[in-house]
């Protein structure tokens, strides 16, 4: 048993090594005092103060922010009625909404960056936020659909015949029923949406204007010049930010829940 | 209640942040602004601001890391609403021919005195009717002096040696690497005859063993780290790497190499023409012109400017080669007829048949 | 049973809207594509021709899918087995903190990819950190070549893939019942036979979703071969670059990416529908 106990806090603890490894050396690098290498050469605070005066960047970053969490949050609720009109409902071309969701993820990002620019040279949509806000929107929806779908086949339909005996309606059960139990695989579809959000460059690329840039781009345009240090304090800022804001939230919700579980 | 008062503040957070988002640009409208399309790090920041000062033109900065992902762009949506873009000049013989250049109106530009004249009206664009030149880039031979003897190593053939087996850094580029094979077999860079460049797609097989690394995007970070210690590479990207890792050598081959011209060109739909023209002229002033040279390393085509620079600068061959070195290079032409047939032997090596 | 309740109307319509207009509509742009011309003075002429097509029918291209194919395979397979354990302690372990273990594996992937992926050549290259730490102890005399080659390939792959992976399984497995395992070990299983016959085919659709999310991706991916591997090999991500970009063939670019859909189709399809029944088998095995 004491073996079981080990496992299971040792391995996520190897994983989670794994995964925050190149962080760390994210932050460790953004004091390096070298413009182009990635080689330490010395230790300077320079790329920080740089950063804040590079307003560009900061700017690029906050629209990047806004896209993902409209998108994400879009997304998962496109997508969340999606996976439940898949499973639930009976409709025309139910198999063939089923293909256009794998089509959707198989595609090649190049692939579905030019025919959305097509399209929307075909629809006179100027390109800018609108443009790159549908275009994340789009990309995010099968991963939502796929992600709540695999938890949905789980349910037991009775459940709904039940809630329909007592008399029902289809929005009831939906949002008391269905969303709460489905709330684990909605959040992850969310996190994934947003990641894939703030991190797409190709689609990104083609889709975006000259008026509203996101940060992927720039970070893709500056590897050119060889990371330099000033993108490693943006990510290590972001970082630390999103842990607080995680953390607090954490404690938050923490509270809250200690209450249910007093009133249970 | 907690989830909910958190929601609601989301959503009113957002309603105030989109409808900023949506009165900006009626406002920016409104105010003067230029959206310049530009190679990753080729316009230095301060020219920019200086461009702002002086004028009060905002300029949108976007961004682009290779003639054809801005070709595709344009060409898939041509109202993207950029004016000013800078294609190579190879690129610039494709666009003016499938019209998707504005004009330039000369008188706009008195800055244009300044221009190299040898620079000036070439094959691409007889009349310079659709671009000016910006800046310069020659592909040449990098060696790392730490590790090989730069003064054995004059020639692109040289880089067939077998000492060099899994050593070399290649370009990512297919013109960039058929260039290489063409030159040592005696061809120009250019050439379209079917034969020429299959020979030239043989002899590139042999030189597959030699390949380390291939890589257009940073190459120069892959010598100052020496990951690669000989191979391909930009003069002017060298030329700025000195500062890292002075080993670094660049070197003009003995057969010839590659030459290729970027320039500004004005889209066909610009939505800011006059913006775009003062933007252009002042890129062209000596001093502004001097400037980017210098930041961005590689030779200017204005000779009011390379007198301002500093003389070890003007005597630096990357950064101002002579004009005898550049008898030696090619400037690279458009070839879309055989552009597949290059594919396809792109393809064929990259695969290892 | 099921009554025309406008709610059901909605849903549908809000679906089909969106994804005719932006999925649907692009789509077919580029299967028309696909049987259009090249042609070097206006990137298509309106020629029908399945020449595209045809000329993808070569051992060299199949050649390309084949590594594409293994790519993928490995990084999936990779990601799954360590994925799914850890998916597993996270989702069935009852410390109050469960969410945020949750998110903590998510965060680092804020940052952009393409930093996290130099921050790992920054790790393995000649003169990066494990040589340097493994040269200044000296296990080894000269520094291990671990950039450009295909485990570094393969560990950037895995590396970008692995919440993808876990956060669909931890979504499945989450919904588990801990009773049933328990009732398993009453009966008197062994831990292997619980995993295999109880615990796996239940949370089979979750392990199916993770597959997909990131198998699919993986087979088109071209940056990480490119900064990991040294650009030597072409796979399908590079080579659809290649005709949009520097061959300027959009029609053969959108050829290419039509076989591969279908093709992945094809599996996913012939997957689903065992992986659905023995879903439905083992459900109505157990109620």
């Amino acid at each position: 048993m004491k073996l079981n106990r080990l496992i299971k806090y040792s391995y996520p603890a190897f994983v989670y090594l794994f995964l925050y490894f190149p962080i760390l050396i994210i932050v460790v690098f953004s004091f390096n005092d070298t413009s182009r290498s990635l080689v330490w050469k010395g230790f300077t605070t320079q790329w920080y103060t740089e950063l804040f005066r590079d307003t560009n960047l900061l700017s690029v970053t906050g629209h990047s922010l806004i896209i993902g969490v409209l998108a994400a949050t879009i997304a998962t609720a496109i997508g969340t009625i999606a996976a439940v009109s898949l499973f639930r409902y009976r409709f025309w071309g139910k198999k063939l909404l089923h293909g256009l969701l794998f089509v959707m993820i198989v595609t090649p990002e190049i692939v579905m960056g030019i025919a959305l620019l097509l399209l929307y040279s075909a629809l006179d949509l100027p390109l800018g936020f609108w443009s790159l806000l549908l275009a994340h929107i789009t990309l995010c929806i099968p991963f939502v659909t796929i992600t709540v779908y695999s938890r949905i086949t789980t349910l037991d339909k009775a459940i709904f015949e039940a809630a329909r005996d007592l008399g029902a309606t289809d929005f009831t059960i939906f949002s008391k029923i269905i969303i709460p139990l489905l709330s684990p695989s909605i959040i992850a579809g969310w996190l994934l949406s947003f990641t894939l959000s703030l991190d797409d460059v190709i689609t990104s690329y083609f889709v975006s204007g000259p008026s509203f840039s996101i940060l992927p781009l720039k970070v893709y345009a500056m590897v050119r010049l060889g990371i330099k240090p000033e993108i490693n304090a943006l990510c290590t800022l972001l970082l630390i930010l999103t842990l607080l804001i995680v953390i607090s939230a954490q404690f938050a919700l923490y509270k809250n829940s200690g209450k249910k579980h007093a009133k249970k | 209640m907690l989830k909910n008062k958190l929601a609601k503040k989301f959503l009113v957070l957002s309603l105030l942040y989109l409808s900023f988002v949506f009165l900006s640009p009626a406002v920016l409208a409104q105010a003067n602004i230029l959206n310049v399309y530009v190679w990753t790090a080729y316009l230095p920041q301060d020219v920019v601001k200086q461009f702002r000062k002086e004028t009060g033109i905002r300029v949108n900065i976007s961004e682009y890391d290779s003639n054809e992902t801005m070709y595709a762009k344009i060409k898939a949506s041509p109202d993207a609403g950029y004016d000013i873009i800078f294609p190579s000049n190879y690129f610039i013989h494709r666009m003016r021919k499938q019209n998707m250049l504005h004009v330039i109106d000369k008188d706009k530009l008195p800055n244009l005195q300044y221009i190299n004249p040898n620079l000036l009206r070439k094959p691409f664009d007889p009349n310079n009717e659709f671009s000016i030149p910006y800046l310069c880039s020659i592909t040449g031979i990098v060696v790392n002096t730490d590790y090989l003897d730069s003064k054995n190593i004059t020639s692109w053939q040289d880089l067939w040696q077998e000492r060099f087996h899994d050593k070399l850094l290649v370009l990512d580029d297919m013109r960039e690497v058929f260039s290489i094979a063409l030159l040592t077999l005696g061809y120009s860079i250019n050439d379209t005859n079917p034969d020429h460049i299959k020979e030239a797609y043989l002899k590139l097989k042999t030189l597959l063993p030699n390949v380390k690394i291939f890589n257009s995007d940073v190459e120069q970070n892959i010598y100052i780290d020496e990951d690669a210690i000989v191979g391909m590479g930009w003069n002017g990207d060298i030329n700025l790497s000195l500062a890292e890792n002075p080993k670094l050598k660049f070197i003009y081959p003995k057969e010839g190499f590659v030459m290729s011209i970027d320039c500004l060109a004005i889209t066909k739909n610009a939505p800011h023409l006059e913006n775009a023209y003062k933007f252009i002229n002042f890129l062209m002033r000596p001093d502004i012109a001097k400037k980017i040279s210098q930041e961005i390393g590689y030779p200017s085509p204005n000779l009011a400017a390379i007198k301002l620079l500093p003389k070890e600068m003007q005597d630096n061959p990357l950064l101002n080669p002579s004009s005898e070195l550049l008898k030696r290079g090619q400037l690279q032409d458009a070839t879309d007829e055989v552009l597949p047939l290059y594919e396809k032997y792109w393809e064929k090596l990259k695969i290892g048949e | 049973m099921q009554t025309k309740s406008t709610f059901k109307k909605i849903c549908v319509t809000v679906i089909w809207g969106w994804l005719l207009l932006f999925a649907l509509v692009p789509a077919a742009l580029m299967l028309i594509t696909s049987f259009l011309t090249p042609d070097s003075n206006d990137i298509v002429s309106f020629h029908l021709t399945f020449g595209n097509y045809t000329q993808l029918f070569n051992p060299a291209y199949l050649r390309i899918l084949l590594q594409s194919l293994y790519l993928a395979f490995s990084c999936t397979a990779l990601c799954l087995l360590i994925g799914y354990p850890f998916a597993f302690i996270i989702a069935r372990s009852t410390s109050k903190h469960r969410s945020l273990f949750l998110l903590l594996v998510i965060i680092p992937f804020w940052t952009s990819s393409l930093i996290r992926t130099y921050a790992i050549m920054a790790l393995i290259k000649a003169k990066g950190i494990i040589n340097t730490v493994l040269l200044a102890v000296g296990i080894v005399h000269h520094p291990l070549p671990m950039l450009y080659t295909y485990g570094a390939i393969l560990l950037g792959c895995v590396y970008d893939f692995l919440p993808f992976m876990i956060l669909p399984l931890y979504a499945n497995i989450e919904k588990l019942n801990p009773e049933l395992i328990e009732a398993a070990r009453d009966l008197g299983a062994g831990r292997i036979r619980t995993l295999c016959k109880i615990i796996l085919p239940l949370t089979s659709s979750g392990i199916m979703a993770g597959t997909l999310l990131v198998f699919l991706p993986a087979m088109t991916m071209f940056y990480i071969p490119v900064l990991l591997g040294g650009a030597k090999n072409l796979l399908l991500g590079n080579l659809i670059e290649n005709q949009f970009l520097a061959a300027n063939n959009w029609p053969v670019g959108a050829a290419i990416s039509m076989i591969i859909t279908l093709f992945m189709c094809g599996m996913i399809f012939f997957y689903w529908r065992n992986s659905l029944s023995k879903d439905r088998s083992n459900f109505e095995e157990l109620v």
